[in-house]
């Protein structure tokens, strides 16, 4: 394995298993709609053609039948050839002048005649060009054009992502960083704009066309082979479900992952196979209830879901006993204060508009007013939260509650991306923004399945665990979350240890000792361990791996390429794990006989002899 | 009664008749075969071309596909008729006649395909 064409071998191809990679079961025609362009061209330049080859004709005709006269005073017609070649130069504006000879007064005439004839031929055909390129529904079928073939080329796997407004945005930010190709969808022409001023490191193509069509969701790679995912993240609930029926119906095989902020609609996307489903509401209220009750884990939570390079979140202290107040009672509202409810905490509720029969105990009024403030007794509450969906609206109510309340815990919904920096500025304890919960949720779940599985057992581990943990991550990776990675002990990926790993000579704490110095510990962190279907939470170094286990790990890049060395290079390995040092080289081992664990290396020279 | 079908039939007809009026006679004598019928016949050709544009059917592919036969076989016989009129020191011989006419009867046959489709397609429609 020592062999560097092994090692280039094992790099190219052991690193990332294909994913998603399904022959394609239904195809919906698209391409007929690009296709027809060229059609639609020669289709309307048929007038505009016909009309000038008519004008060339009569004019050269014409020419040949007017009598002329040569320089000697005979009677000689211009010869078609002779009209034709005047009649190409005349029309196109050229104008050589008269010849061969000059002309009688016949032929001038006639010649007069037909410039102004084809001067019009000619500007009719080219306008009629000119006015087929502008036109939208040309321009339209150019780019859909365009879009299909430079979707049809990829060949990696990729993420179809529906609706690219602030939550698409951030996911696509976080998915390039990852390396991970994406195709975009969406509705308005401006956000597809910003697709491409956006500075990606990959070329994302992006169509401005309706999701929720799915010739549409065809043309952008639904049925590709490569396609990896369909994430449907448009703001309206209906376009969503279409999205997620569509890749329902015609590719099952594919997970899909839809936003939506309504229960019932929820329940009709998973009435179509599996969809991850995101509410952001709902997220909201259940991060708030483990923010109340462990304020490191949400901590962590937060981090982890926010993606690579995201700065560690402070640590919010909300108040775990008395009575909240809740401003706004639509859906939002609903969900946190059932949340809240169920923490144990009791809930005053302030709802502005009146919505048929006011349900009991809900206080109507508007809540920036003082006097519909001091019914709800802020003065005697912990915490409120402003959860209307008018940022106005929610800002006056927290300014209003602080003046009555300094204490307060103030947590906000935030509507618009344009109000960030208002609510910054107001010192707000949590801050829901739909948006960027919907793409943290959707990062977590779809960047590898290992981090929401990790993600998912945060909350059952208690907060000294994780508090634990984040002072292990800050200490070995800094303040900026590192890049989480995960790793295959199989024999693509990890063929130095292939067969230590059958004897279980491998502990975790050996293997992350740098090769350079195995004195010193690589300063990356295991996050989770899976063996078979059971999952094991920051395994300890005592942990003997065996073949086939799975590895999350967080580290900077650096160290991820030392561990894999470690993997890849039997000789490094040796070194790292057992202290020892073999030769590198097949024939400088055979002269040494240094043979450490004799049994292990046989089998892994026979190893490596099938594989070349 | 479809207007763009009778004008459609009408290009196709006139093209191949005006090919075949000047393809008919002796083929190496120059004095039966007239020059401006040739040109008549090519332009008409053109224009019968560019009715066929942008139709997708496969019957209307291959009905654009021997217009351009015609077009390439009338425009050969036309440029190969200027070279011996306007440029060979010979002029007009009974060599370079046989060659227009030829050419021109190649055209006549992708012509004559054009106008077996076009009754092909209208028997068929009445079928349909």
């Amino acid at each position: 394995m020592s062999n560097p064409l092994l090692i280039f071998w094992a790099q190219l191809f052991s690193r990332r298993e294909p994913v998603g990679r399904v022959s394609s079961r239904v195809h919906v025609e698209s391409s007929v709609q690009a296709s027809s362009t060229i059609f639609l061209v020669m289709r309307r330049m048929r007038a505009p053609l016909i009309t000038l080859i008519v004008i060339f004709f009569v004019s050269v005709v014409g020419l040949t039948l007017i009598p002329g006269i040569d320089p000697a005073g005979r009677p000689a017609r211009l010869s078609l050839f002779e009209s034709f070649y005047f009649t190409s130069y005349t029309a196109t504006t050229i104008g050589f002048g008269e010849l061969p000879w000059p002309f009688t007064p016949g032929q001038r005439l006639w010649v007069t005649f037909s410039i102004y004839l084809s001067v019009v031929g000619w500007a009719y055909a080219i306008g009629s060009l000119l006015t087929l390129l502008q036109d939208r529904s040309f321009r339209q079928a150019l780019a859909l054009r365009r879009f299909t073939r430079k979707v049809a080329r990829l060949r990696e796997p990729f993420l179809l992502v529906a609706g690219y407004g602030r939550a698409g945005e951030l996911l696509a930010e976080s998915f390039d960083a990852l390396g991970q190709q994406l195709v975009v969808i969406d509705e308005s022409s401006e956000r597809v704009d910003a697709l491409d001023l956006g500075s990606y490191h990959a070329d994302i193509p992006g169509l401005v066309a309706d999701a929720a069509n799915p010739h549409h969701l065809s043309a952008a790679g639904l049925d590709h082979p490569c396609c990896a995912g369909v994430l449907a993240l448009t703001s309206d609930d209906e376009t969503n479900l279409a999205i997620t029926m569509t890749a329902a119906l015609l590719r099952p095989d594919l997970p899909v992952v839809s936003r939506t902020v309504s229960a019932p609609i929820a329940d009709r996307m998973r009435a179509f196979g599996t969809p991850a489903v995101v509410n952001p509401f709902d997220r909201f209220g259940e991060h708030l209830r483990l923010a109340l009750h462990a304020p490191a884990s949400y901590q962590l939570l937060t981090w982890l879901e926010a993606g690579p390079g995201a700065e560690l979140p402070t640590r919010g202290h909300p108040p775990t006993e008395g009575r909240w107040v809740m401003c706004g009672y639509g859906r939002f509202g609903r969900e946190v204060t059932a949340d809240l409810r169920a923490a144990g905490l009791e809930v005053s509720i302030i709802e502005p508009a009146e919505r048929g029969e006011p349900e009991p105990g809900v206080i109507v009024g508007d809540a920036s007013e003082a006097e519909v403030l001091d019914r709800a007794d802020v003065t005697g509450a912990v915490g409120l939260v402003a959860g209307t969906d008018n940022d106005t609206t929610n800002l006056s109510m927290l300014a209003s509650a602080r003046r009555l309340n300094p204490e307060l815990f103030l947590a906000a919904r935030q509507n618009r991306p344009t109000s960030a920096a208002l609510f910054e500025a107001m010192g707000v304890d949590a801050l829901l923004v739909p948006t960027e919960v919907v793409a943290h949720e959707v990062y977590a779940q779809v960047s590898t399945p290992m981090l929401w599985r990790f993600i998912q057992e945060i909350p059952a581990r208690g907060d000294q665990w994780a508090a634990d943990l984040i002072q292990r991550l800050r200490r070995n990776c800094g303040h900026e979350l590192p890049a989480l990675w995960k790793v295959k002990l199989d024999r693509d990926q990890a063929p130095a240890l292939a067969g230590w790993l059958a004897e279980g000579k491998v502990a975790l704490g050996d293997l992350l000792r740098s090769p350079e110095d195995r004195e010193r510990r690589l300063r990356v962190v295991p996050l989770l361990l899976l063996r078979g279907g059971d999952a094991v939470l920051t395994p300890d170094g005592e942990m003997v791996l065996a073949r086939d286990d799975e590895l999350l790990f967080a580290g900077q890049s650096s160290e991820r390429r030392e561990l894999e060395s470690t993997m890849v290079v039997d000789s490094t390995g040796a070194y790292v794990l057992f202290d020892q040092h073999i030769p590198s080289s097949w024939v400088w081992r055979k002269l040494s006989r240094k043979h450490p664990t004799p049994s292990t290396l046989d089998d892994r020279e026979g190893v490596t002899s099938r594989r070349g | 009664m479809n207007l763009e079908k009778v004008i459609f039939g009408f290009f196709v007809l006139l093209a191949a008749t005006l090919n075949f009026g000047f393809f008919i006679g002796d083929i190496s004598n120059p004095d039966v075969h007239n020059i401006y019928e040739l040109f008549a016949a090519l332009a008409v050709s053109l224009i019968a071309t560019v009715l066929k544009f942008g139709d997708r059917t496969q019957i209307g592919a291959v009905h654009l596909a021997t217009s351009l036969v015609a077009d390439l076989q009338l425009i050969a016989a036309v440029v190969v008729w200027v070279w011996a009129e306007e440029i060979s020191a010979a002029g007009i011989t009974v060599g370079s006649t046989a060659s227009v006419v030829s050419l021109s009867g190649g055209a006549l046959l992708a012509n004559l395909v054009s106008v077996v489709l076009l009754l092909t397609e209208t028997v068929t429609f009445h079928r349909g």
